[in-house]
């Protein structure tokens, strides 16, 4: 990557973080409050470790899918939409490589945003190791991302596609999970998103391999298609 | 330096009537150039500045900067363009806006204080340097535009309406501007509706309209002067004898007059005669400049 762009990760993240931190820490906390709070009631102020976990595993799928939403919504159809690209590619910059790295650096803002959601929680509920919460985060990041960077290459109003697709994918796993034939290739062409789970992730430090590759490889494939788009397909 | 060969644009919508925007448009501007576009609204100059940046690529044809892709070009060295649409982030603050470009802009990182503050010095926008975009007036924001194109010494500066918003003393300082920026390496391009401003900055002008390249005009002082067409008189005395020694001439009020010469030497010759009569002119403008004068035969408005 040029020096000029890498230099610009700097004021990307700025962006992230004025732009998208303070929407994502209010509407996660919000979100995570209407789990957390009803458990936290019930199972009174000494809660353990494992029942801590427990409200975590419930709460991380609620927060965590919406947040990436937020997060990767309008990653490049905004520039588009706003006319900001006019400035910015007149500069010595690669399309490609400018949202690549505003890919990038909105996963460490998302969980620099989530590592300060856990100690806020750590605080109020029971202090716990991180590391399988922000790894489930990461992994849902970058599995919905993929859809969500083509989505947003190819489409100014991403928004409504991508929450489709999103919905879409809920409900299709939901009602044809055991069908074949033309629903399993619906089934399979929307991101599967269902095979994350936090479970193994929280509890043990572990994960589905196969699960993991699956997803990743399916974002990957979207990602570079969105690369395509914005190498071939003229912005303006 | 920059190449268009047959260049043509088509927006094809999912629904609708397709619209070409651009029509075999052949045109070289050279190094050193200072190239102005004038076209009526629609006449297609957005989309040709827009396939000189690669931000659109056209439907047939070729559009080549130092016999490269456009996009290829800009993401190697960079240009200094000024969008008609001042599409800024309106939560970013002036001098951040400056900074980021300038970094994008690849100035190297030391320098770029030292620029940034030199364009907003230069532009005079000094006072409004920890405002943010939105807050900024229509004048100060196109400064701001300005100023961002000259972040960096490009070899080529593509202007969309560079004045439009700006009051007549930073219209004036802005062709100070552009004078300044004329450089034998540097090719330099401004669309405008502003026929006087092309008029006196440019070396030729490309009037488009319909997509077409209509005509190819071009200026400087003997080219605007050295011809007929017609005049305007400002008598300061003796209006009532005007008509006896230029029964042609139209009264048009208030002491002038309206002569239609057929070239330089024919308008001096009328006044001398009027002179010689006793009549004192205050003034001799054209009635209208070469290039408003071909502007209006070339969109189809005949004189």
């Amino acid at each position: 990557m040029a020096q000029n762009l890498t230099r610009y990760a700097y004021w990307h993240f700025r962006d992230f973080v004025r732009e998208r931190g303070l929407a994502l820490i209010i509407t996660s906390s919000l979100l995570g409050f209407t789990v957390v709070a009803p458990m936290r009631a019930m199972l009174g102020a000494n809660i353990g470790e494992t029942d801590a976990k427990r409200i975590l595993i419930l709460a991380l799928p609620q927060v965590v899918f919406i947040a990436a939403f937020i997060a990767l919504n309008g990653i490049v159809s905004t520039d588009r939409k706003l006319g900001y690209y006019r400035f910015l590619f007149s500069k010595p910059v690669s399309i490609p490589a400018y949202y690549t790295q505003y890919f990038i650096v909105s996963v460490v803002g998302f969980l620099a945003v989530f590592a300060f959601l856990f100690g806020v929680f750590a605080l109020v509920i029971r202090p716990f190791n991180p590391l399988g919460a922000l790894a489930f985060c990461t992994l849902v990041y970058l599995s919905f991302g993929g859809i969500a960077f083509l989505v947003s290459s190819l489409f100014r109003y991403d928004w409504p596609i991508l929450a489709g697709i999103y919905l879409g994918s809920a409900l299709v796993n939901g009602f044809w999970g055991l069908e074949t034939g033309w629903k399993l290739f619906i089934r399979n062409i929307l991101p599967p998103l269902h095979q994350l789970s936090p479970n193994d992730l929280v509890n043990l430090g572990t994960v589905d391999t196969k699960a993991v590759v699956w997803l990743l490889g399916y974002s990957a494939i979207c990602f570079v298609a969105g690369l395509i788009v914005l190498w071939k397909r003229p912005i303006g | 330096m920059i190449e268009l060969k047959n260049a043509s644009k088509t927006y094809r919508p999912l629904f609708g009537r397709s619209v070409t925007a651009v029509v075999d448009f052949s045109l070289d501007i050279a190094e050193g150039e200072v190239l102005g576009i004038a076209g009526p609204n629609g006449a297609g100059k957005s989309t040709l500045l827009s396939l000189l940046l690669g931000y659109l690529k056209p439907t047939s044809g070729t559009v080549l900067i130092r016999g490269m892709d456009p996009r290829a070009f800009i993401e190697k060295n960079g240009i200094g363009y000024l969008s008609e649409l001042m599409s800024i982030n309106p939560n970013w603050k002036a001098e951040d806006a400056l900074t980021r470009f300038a970094t994008l802009a690849a100035v190297p990182p030391a320098e770029i204080p030292v620029r940034v503050n030199a364009v907003i010095e230069e532009l005079g926008i000094g006072e409004h340097r920890d405002k943010k975009i939105k807050a900024l007036s229509k004048g100060n924001l196109q400064r701001l535009g300005v100023a961002q194109s000259l972040l960096r010494d490009e070899q080529i500066v593509i202007l969309d309406e560079p004045t439009h918003g700006l009051d007549p003393v930073w219209t004036q300082r802005f062709r100070a501007i552009v004078e300044g920026l004329r450089q034998p390496g540097r090719t330099i391009i401004i669309a405008s509706h502003n026929l006087d401003e092309l008029q006196r900055l440019a070396d030729r002008v490309a009037i488009i309209d319909r997509g077409r390249l209509q005509r190819l005009v071009q200026t400087g002082y003997d080219q605007a002067t050295d011809t007929g067409g017609k005049y305007r008189l400002s008598i300061a005395a003796g209006t009532h004898r005007v008509r006896e020694f230029l029964p042609a001439a139209v009264d048009t009020g208030e002491g002038e007059f309206e002569l239609s010469v057929g070239s330089v030497v024919e308008l001096n010759a009328a006044l001398s005669r009027l002179i010689a009569g006793g009549v004192l002119i205050a003034a001799v403008m054209p009635a209208r400049s070469v290039l408003e004068q071909q502007f209006r035969e070339a969109v189809g408005e005949q004189t």
